[in-house]
């Protein structure tokens, strides 16, 4: 790769081409695949909020699942209280969660490594539980949020699932395009500079209080933007929906996706879709026990994110990279 | 008033299990400088390995001390095998700390399946060694009881304890050592891998208390995915975060503090917000002192 520049171009044509995979794809699948194809387009946009915060800009985020809560809820309440169009209340819930994300990121600019990482982690324990405080969000049952059928102009056959997929998968391509945009601006540069060195990155011009902010409230708009697309696959928003275990595992992506490059954000998001598949599978096969198939699925992926962390710590698409510059 | 003191006391006895938490996570932190999730895992598992003594000797006091044993084991073998070999694989001077998390957040992942493959269904019993109900004051029955005076004991021996190793003996000496200076303690003739492992242990140990003690103080009974455990690996973080994450002291204080504002919330408030006020806490704290209570801004302490 280090003897050819990767222009716009390039970048456009890959992202049309997984389009149409994503199309051929939806032809070709039933209602439970376009359902698991929806939700890595869920985890896609959320890893890629992970990505962008942690690998880009150094600060740790343990609490992603909040954000992504955030988001499901504006869009929910703005639905219920506006009946706004899904987009809007898309294009809503992303602006909201930034906005969380800047006052946020505004006390988390001045934490750092654990600091960081507990009140984070806090926040994913404790946000959700608030829904069940106040009336608005409908307490444990939550509230609904309906994205609505297909148009009847794509025929009678097009699936609720099927639906979801195009929206999610659409919503993921506009995301990933913005954030791999982003990376290669002036922002991301000012990022990578203050994540490798603080001191010089400041002495270079940059603020680097500023700079932090800016990467949090992107990064949770972009996590706002996931929270309406899970929202939108549950057609529910419920604190349930938001526990520690679903910021633990956008961590978990993020790291076998490689945390240090957006490239790899595929690998991660289908492996946490797919594997609860094969290891039921495998569960099933072996002995049919129950108690199997319902750890099976937390020891692969846990074993996975020790590999990957001992093996290719800056995830596989660096390890591969780094293996053919050799 | 009756109502308040009874409030602060449930507020310090579970504030206290917090602490012991924390000093579990922060001494993790000063030996080798890793947030250890897996903390939680390990207490879970010796305190199976307690409820299981437990069954078999039928004492308490025997089952307590093998499972704080056991848990030095388990956490000096996690060290041993898993944290040395990747922290020397990405080198000291390497200032990342998300990859250490994901590892133990990985540990922690495997530790539960492996007790829930274990033990599946089944559930570990620990049942309160003395009585919970609490004493009668002037006719009213208080919330002080012989386990809460037992679990504030039990605590307090600990901490005792651990200030006397950390202050007055070799071992404590060469542990304060070993996490302020490593490169001058290796050439002053100290073994600091060793001393990590030590570390490691003692925090295993505290975290086992830790984690017998939340059972018995709360149901009784422990399971594989034990939401008392969450919650005892969440605050017990949250505690030593708020305390400053390098010291003991701030680690018993921020435990104890979260423990009665929790309580006091709890009670006058509402559960639901019990957690999100953890959150606020927190965040209080180190918008005031973003070092945590007892924290050196840049400084590491011995």
């Amino acid at each position: 790769m280090h003897n050819r520049q990767i222009t716009n171009r390039h970048r456009f044509i890959g992202f049309a081409l997984i389009a149409l995979v994503v199309y051929i794809l939806s032809n070709i699948v039933d209602e439970w695949r376009s359902y698991q194809g929806a939700t890595v387009a869920v985890y896609v946009v959320a890893i890629a909020s992970v990505i962008l915060l942690t690998g880009y800009s150094g600060q740790i985020s343990l609490g992603h699942g909040a954000l992504l809560a955030v988001g499901a809820y504006s869009a929910a309440l703005t639905q219920i209280y506006l009946h706004a169009p899904v987009w809007i209340c898309f294009v809503i819930a992303v602006l909201t969660t930034a906005l969380f994300g800047a006052i946020l990121g505004t006390a988390a600019a001045r934490l750092s490594g654990p600091y960081l990482a507990g009140t984070t982690l806090a926040l994913a324990v404790g946000l959700p539980s608030i829904a069940n405080q106040f009336s608005i969000f409908g307490g444990e049952q939550g509230i609904s949020f309906d994205a609505g059928w297909p148009p009847l102009s794509f025929g009678e056959n097009f699936t609720q699932y099927k639906w979801f997929f195009w929206i999610g998968s659409l919503a993921a391509l506009i995301a990933m395009w913005w954030v791999q945009n982003i990376l290669r601006s002036r922002y991301g540069r000012s990022w990578r500079a203050v994540k490798s060195n603080e001191v010089a990155a400041e002495l270079a011009g940059i603020n680097i209080g500023r700079s932090k902010v800016l990467a949090f409230t992107i990064s949770s708009g972009i996590a706002g933007l996931a929270g309406a697309l899970l929202a939108m696959t549950m057609n529910n928003v419920s604190p349930s929906a938001f526990p520690l275990a679903l910021s633990f595992s956008i961590a978990t992506g993020a790291i076998l996706s490689g945390v240090n490059t957006l490239g790899g954000v595929m690998i991660g998001s289908v492996a946490l879709v797919a594997i609860p598949e094969i290891a039921s599978s495998i569960a099933d096969r072996w002995s049919g026990s129950e108690n199997l198939a319902t750890l099976l699925p937390e020891f692969i992926v846990s074993a996975l994110l020790i590999l990957t962390v001992f093996l290719a710590p800056k995830g596989p698409i660096e390890k591969l990279r780094s293996r053919h510059s050799k | 008033m009756f109502q308040f003191i009874n409030t602060l006391l449930i507020g310090v006895t579970a504030g206290s299990i917090y602490s012991l938490m924390a000093i579990a996570i922060v001494l993790v932190w000063r030996s080798t400088r890793v947030v250890n999730f897996a903390a939680g895992g390990l207490a879970l598992a010796s305190s199976f390995v307690g409820a299981a003594i437990l069954e078999k000797s039928g004492s308490f006091w025997i089952a307590l001390p093998v499972a704080m044993l056991a848990g030095a084991v388990f956490s000096a073998f996690i060290e041993y095998f898993f944290l040395r070999p990747l922290l020397n694989r990405s080198g000291e001077k390497n200032q990342e700390i998300f990859l250490p998390i994901i590892a133990t957040l990985g540990l922690l992942g495997i530790i539960k399946a492996v007790l829930n493959f274990i033990y599946g269904d089944r559930i570990g019993v620990i049942p309160p060694p003395l009585s919970d109900k609490g004493f009668i004051v002037s006719g009213e029955s208080i919330a002080l009881s012989p386990l809460r005076i037992l679990i504030l004991g039990i605590v307090l021996l600990l901490m005792i304890v651990l200030t006397i190793v950390f202050q007055r003996t070799n071992l404590g000496l060469s542990l304060r050592a070993a996490s302020f200076a490593p490169e001058i303690s290796r050439l002053a003739g100290i073994r600091v891998d060793l001393i990590r492992t030590a570390g490691w242990a003692i925090s295993g140990a505290a975290g086992a208390t830790a984690g017998i003690l939340q059972t018995t103080n709360g149901s009784g009974s422990i399971a594989p995915e034990s939401f008392e455990f969450s919650l005892l690996l969440v605050f017990g973080f949250v505690a030593a975060v708020i305390g400053g994450i390098e010291s003991l002291v701030g680690a018993v204080l921020g435990g104890l503090t979260l423990g009665i504002i929790l309580a006091i919330i709890l009670m006058y408030v509402g559960g639901s917000l019990v957690f999100f006020a953890a959150f606020l806490i927190l965040i209080l704290v180190l918008l005031v002192r973003p070092q945590g209570i007892i924290g050196v801004k840049g400084g590491r302490r011995a």
